[in-house]
């Protein structure tokens, strides 16, 4: 009798479930833009916004000197907080920047009564100066480091705030001076990362660490609330009043007409109440959760790319979705590569010159062995950019038709060049490959495993290690106990240097060159461009350095994501991950107020 | 009473001592997590000390004790939010998770159990019991994920979310907590129905109940008055024993694949980074709610049957 | 009562008795085929090209791929069959070494109830009940840097409480019966009686504590792989099922169905067994 109850209560609690459905976050009728990401961000303190996710979200609630345009392509720098781009010396060495008058930080009970003050030059400095201070554990400091006058000695001195540095100061509340030791055509761009974004002093000493779930800015959004699965922000009410141009943000009407973007004209950002950023990192649930109209932004992922696609080239959407959902397919501001460990002698550099040779081969044998069609198929459904090399697709140094000898597959030659190396089964050495436990990652060396197997490589002597964290993985390549280094790089800035500096010598592990690549040749090359801005010259010495590395092997190299967007078609924006990232955000506007559908 | 108290001191100095050792001293290192893109070898010395790893075990263990007696877990190193901060958003919503599907799995395997007692050997049994079976047979995570296809997506009858948690009211609670407590229930469901069968079969067979039944004393009477009170000895053990583990890690499937902000994702969560302050919280709260369960089951026993006492 | 020949003479009638059970014998029979396939597996003889790729992704059941084939090409049927070994092959050691373990300390504990030894290993029994298991694994799995026997050990190191826990009880309960009392006026030291006496009567209470771990161990072994901290270099079935939960969503069933139909399987053979073993061990008392 009772389980009768029982049974109808479940069913009367299943029925009201049901109706329950069309709630909502805010109660009243508030215009909120629900965006998804593909995975959560840790701290939210501009100092240490390593991920890209964090960057997203910092770049929202604090604000830099710069930033991109939000239209044009390629992206161009934009003032942010400064008012112009910067005023530089001749020599290339002094940099002088003017910032908006009249900027507010929000109100928050660290500073003085509760109420935000006004932000000046002095705090840009001292954002910058908390790089160097281990007290931070800031992440940010390579890009300034022995690049500033005077930043790094202020480190060694014991990172006293109130100790003036040469090469950084605030001239006045307005104006800030920058003295480099050497030409460094790429900062400003470093000012448009969430790294160079401006924290109140006041703030960073109330909440010390906590200042990564506290964040106290000046950006056009303020942080509401967060978990681990989602991040709520508000308008900020006091943003500065700056209209929007079309014209100005670089507006193509040919290419961007379709997304109703011209209602902005002249009306002053962020358009919206409420943002709402949804981190799932399981594709299914994420693409679920667009489906069903939970959330009105999707990065794809790659395994929804069948049912989301009806032709790979050109890259079409299938019709019914069409109907519903602007789409943006996109190339990755990055790219994935394979290093192979040069530092380990079984198969880099070794003393002996006869076996030096024979790793040379080697390693030349294992990159004709992959299969760079198999895995863009499989991994990335064919539509990502397999391109030679290390000088990616949208880099102006990018040449298309380029010997493509380095990424074709050749079975017969991989043979050969191990057949006549003295490369036998026996002899040859045992290969770890290292991965995170994810299952994509495991299929991807399951495939890489197959690749080699096909060439003559015994499998038990390719083994993967496994490892349960990036964190892990990445100290354990860093200490140079992993052979295959399967890895990716995102670009920081559109400026073909930040790859170049991949395979510098003195970037070795543990910095970013993590095949401890090391040509002197390379290195100098390197050296020499290293304060020239983008030009002729230099992009003929980039193509140059490209070819050194491809000569000696030492990465299995590479390949670019095509990404796709897909969004709300009642949501008027342009998204973006890369470059701009978050930036697109305080843009965004929606008609009818918030979506529920069905 | 006090000597049960007493014997909760070496269980925690063990739970934390053993807890520690693996997680927060030969778990993962994490700093690397928090190192940028090019870090220099300084950098990293840097972060160590300030994540703590260079001082002693010793050092590092005492530590820990005093913030276990203090309760006072510092700043998650991930997020720099407290980790009390995180327990208190964390726990209600786990606790809101799970306890539905907790207890109607309990009584629903009640119910079962006690019908199948009682129709002992008869056709409803056997039904029952093949289908207990069946579902301990099935796994939790096939459960999940063809309950998910059939609930909550266009290619099912997509009547649930798919994720996430926005509970502010009843409503929006029932919505949210249907599809896991429907998972959990049925996961549960046949084990808990054989186990309570099994303690209603045991007090069934005594003399004095098959006495009961022979003179006719209606199944109502003799299963609740009789029956149920008798066996309330294990079936209390079980579900008492059964929550801590309920809490926290019953939750951790659930909780990542319905994106669920509870505290099984995020101590998973921290034991994948190596959040060391998130860990040795949840860690020393399952010790101390394992503690605490223990002495409220011995309480209970003396209440319920004198005769515990000597043994 | 309850010497040797007396166990010799119930046992065999529980095996008479067991025989007649058909949902049991039904159960045997699945296990027996499993054991047989995971056989033929470690032999090389089946299920070897379970890592080879090929270019036809996702393809249907054909005659070349009895199963269809997965992401990368790889032949389902070969890749549930290495699956099934390795259930087995997790399912079997933990199994044996939780018993093992679980059977010594649980003896020395009740021989010696109430002694501080007793003590000692009733709280290290404590002490892992009270860590949450998935923090455990995860932890070992960290501790010993993602090595393959972690998820063994874990699974070891928290099983064997269990068994111990019903070893002292039926000891505790044993040892007050006249044979033992018998036994120890003799002056036969207290580890033989132990194991040669009274563990014999507990035999069926094993085999069924046996059964039971298997099942748990398999699927614990499908959540650790999931969760990615069980299998990682070979196939389980929670690999596959990991895999799967992305895939079904577009479509591709091939890697869901062959996974969990085959666990299912496996656990309902293991738990028909442990029924037919549970009935007919509760009923040995009418036959004496």
């Amino acid at each position: 009798m009772h389980k009768l109850f029982l049974l109808i209560f479940i069913m009367a609690c299943l029925l009201l479930g049901a109706c329950g459905k069309g709630d909502d976050v805010a109660q009243a009728p508030l215009k909120t833009y629900r965006h998804s990401m593909d995975h959560a961000p840790g701290s939210l303190d501009p100092a240490q916004t390593s991920s890209i996710y964090a960057n997203f979200i910092v770049v929202n609630l604090y604000d830099t000197l710069y930033r991109y345009k939000y239209l044009a392509r390629p992206y161009q720098l934009e003032p942010n907080l400064a008012t112009t781009l910067p005023v530089v010396s001749d020599d290339g060495l002094r940099l002088t920047i003017a910032i908006r008058k009249g900027v507010y930080f929000i109100d928050d009970p660290a500073f003085e009564g509760g109420k935000g003050r006004e932000i000046k030059a002095a705090d840009f400095v001292y954002s910058i100066k908390r790089h160097f201070d281990p007290e931070t554990r800031a992440q940010g400091a390579w890009l300034w480091q022995g690049r500033i006058e005077g930043l790094d000695d202020w480190q060694t001195q014991g990172s006293d705030y109130d100790q003036q540095i040469s090469g950084l100061r605030a001239i006045d509340d307005y104006n800030i001076e920058i003295t480099l030791t050497r030409p460094f055509p790429q900062l400003v761009h470093t000012f448009t990362q969430g790294y160079s974004a401006i924290v109140p002093r006041e703030a960073v000493e109330e909440y010390g660490q906590g200042l990564g779930n506290h964040p106290v800015g000046s950006g056009p959004f303020k942080f509401s609330s967060r978990n681990s699965s989602h991040a709520i922000m508000a308008k900020n009410e006091d943003f500065r009043k700056v209209p929007f141009d079309l014209e100005h943000e670089g507006y193509n009407a040919a290419t961007q007409g379709n997304l109703g973007l011209e209602s902005l004209q002249g009306r002053y950002p962020p358009f919206i109440d409420q943002l709402v950023i949804e981190f799932i990192s399981e594709g299914a649930a994420r693409w679920n959760s667009f489906s069903a109209g939970e959330v009105q932004f999707i990065k794809v992922p790659v395994v929804n790319f069948e049912n989301v696609l009806s032709s790979v080239s050109p890259i079409t959407l299938r019709p019914e979705l069409a109907d519903r959902y602007h789409f943006d397919a996109t190339p990755e501001a990055g790219f994935i590569y394979t290093n192979i460990n040069m530092a380990d002698e079984t198969i880099g550099y070794n003393e002996d010159e006869d076996r030096n040779q024979r790793n040379h081969a080697l390693r030349c044998a294992i990159v004709k062995a992959f299969d760079w069609k198999k895995n863009n198929d499989v991994f990335f459904h064919g539509i990502g950019q397999v391109f030679p090399g290390i000088i990616p697709p949208f880099s102006s140094e990018f040449q298309a038709d380029a010997n493509q000898d380095y990424i074709e597959r050749d079975v017969e030659g991989a043979r050969e060049l191990l057949q006549q190396n003295g490369w036998n089964s026996e002899n040859l050495p045992k290969i770890t490959y290292g991965i995170t436990n994810t299952v994509t990652e495991k299929q991807v060396f399951e495939q890489l495993r197959s690749f080699l197997t096909e060439i003559g490589y015994p499998p038990e002597k390719i083994s993967p290690l496994i490892f349960a964290s990036f964190g892990d993985y990445y100290r354990a390549y860093s200490q140079g106990k992993v052979t295959l280094i399967n890895t990716s790089w995102t670009m920081d800035y559109p400026d073909a240097e930040n790859t170049m500096q991949l395979f510098y010598g003195p970037n070795a592990s543990p910095g970013a060159n993590s095949s401890s690549f090391n040509s002197p040749e390379y290195n100098r090359l390197y050296e020499a461009t290293s304060g020239m801005a983008e030009s002729p010259e230099r992009t003929r010495i980039y193509r140059q350095m490209n070819q050194i590395v491809m000569d000696e092997c030492p990465s299995i190299t590479g390949i670019t994501r095509t990404m796709l967007f897909l969004w709300d078609k009642n949501v008027h924006m342009l998204p973006d991950r890369s470059f701009l990232g978050g930036y697109f955000m305080r843009f965004v506007d929606m008609t009818a107020g918030d979506v529920t559908t069905q | 009473m006090t000597r049960r108290l007493l014997y909760g001191i070496p269980l925690m100095l063990g739970v934390t001592l053993v807890s520690f050792m693996l997680m927060v001293y030969f778990g993962p290192d994490q700093t690397y997590e928090l190192l940028g893109k090019n870090p220099t070898a300084q950098q990293i010395t840097e972060v160590r000390h300030s994540l703590g790893y260079d001082r002693s075990f010793v050092v590092r263990y005492v530590g820990y004790l005093k913030e276990v007696v203090t309760l006072n877990f510092g700043l998650s190193a991930s997020s720099g939010e407290s980790v009390t901060d995180i327990l208190k958003r964390t726990l209600p919503v786990s606790l809101a998770l799970i306890l539905p599907g907790f207890v109607l799995g309990n009584l629903l395997g009640l119910g079962f159990g006690m019908l199948t007692a009682w129709y002992r050997g008869g056709w409803l049994d056997k039904w029952v019991m093949t289908a207990s079976v069946v579902g301990m047979s099935v796994s939790f995570l096939v459960i999940i994920i063809v309950l998910q296809v059939l609930l909550c997506t266009p290619y099912g009858l997509n009547m649930f979310p798919v994720r996430g948690w926005q509970v502010h009211d009843i409503g929006s609670w029932l919505y949210y907590v249907s599809v896991p407590t429907l998972a959990l229930v049925l996961v549960t469901l046949g084990y808990n129905t054989r186990f309570y069968r099994a303690v209603m079969v045991e007090e069934i067979e005594r003399d004095h109940i098959r006495t009961a039944r022979i003179y006719g004393a209606s199944p109502f009477s003799i299963m609740f008055r009789h029956v149920l009170k008798n066996s309330l000895v294990p079936i209390l053990t079980r579900v008492m024993y059964s929550i801590p583990f309920v809490v926290v890690s019953g939750s951790l499937l659930l909780e990542s694949y319905f994106g669920i902000p509870g505290v099984g994702l995020v101590t998973f969560n921290a034991i994948t980074s190596g959040d060391q302050p998130v860990l040795k919280a949840v860690v020393s709260l399952t010790g101390i709610l394992f503690v605490l369960v223990m002495l409220v089951t011995d309480i209970f026993y003396k209440w319920v049957d004198p005769r515990m006492l000597r043994s | 009562m309850g010497g040797p020949t007396d166990v010799a003479v119930v046992n065999a009638a529980l095996w008479h008795r067991f025989s007649k059970d058909r949902f049991g014998i039904s159960g045997l029979l699945i296990i027996v085929i499993f054991a047989i396939l995971s056989l033929c597996v470690w032999f090389g003889i089946l299920g070897q090209g379970w890592a080879q790729t090929s270019g036809s992704y996702w393809a249907s059941a054909s005659m070349e791929h009895w199963f269809g084939t997965n992401r990368l090409g790889q032949d389902i049927l070969d890749r549930t069959l290495v699956g099934a070994a390795t259930a087995l092959e997790v399912g079997f050691s933990v199994t044996l070494f939780s018993i093992l373990l679980g059977v010594v300390l649980g003896a020395i504990s009740g021989w010696r109830s109430h002694s501080w030894l007793d003590e000692i290993i009733l709280w290290a029994m404590g002490v892992l009940d009270s860590i949450p298991f998935y923090l455990f694994a995860a932890a070992l799995a960290f501790a010993m840097r993602g090595q393959y026997f972690a998820m063994h050990l874990a699974m070891i190191l928290t099983f064997w409480t269990t068994t111990a826990r019903i070893i002292r009880a039926e000891v505790m309960r044993l040892k007050q019966r006249e044979f033992v009392e018998a036994a120890r006026a003799i002056g036969l030291p207290g580890m033989t009686i132990v194991f040669r006496h009274i563990l014999p009567n507990t035999v069926h209470i094993l085999l069924v504590q046996a059964t039971i771990i298997f099942v748990v161990a398999i699927k614990t072994e499908v959540i650790l792989s999931f969760l990615g901290l069980g299998v990682s270099n070979g196939v389980s079935w929670g690999l596959m099922l990991a895999e799967s939960s992305q895939e079904v969503l577009t479509g591709h069933f091939g890697n869901f169905l062959a996974a969990s139909l085959s666990l299912f399987a496996l656990l309902m053979g293991f738990n028909l067994l442990t029924d037919a073993l549970q009935d007919a061990f509760d009923n040995r008392g009418k036959i004496v």
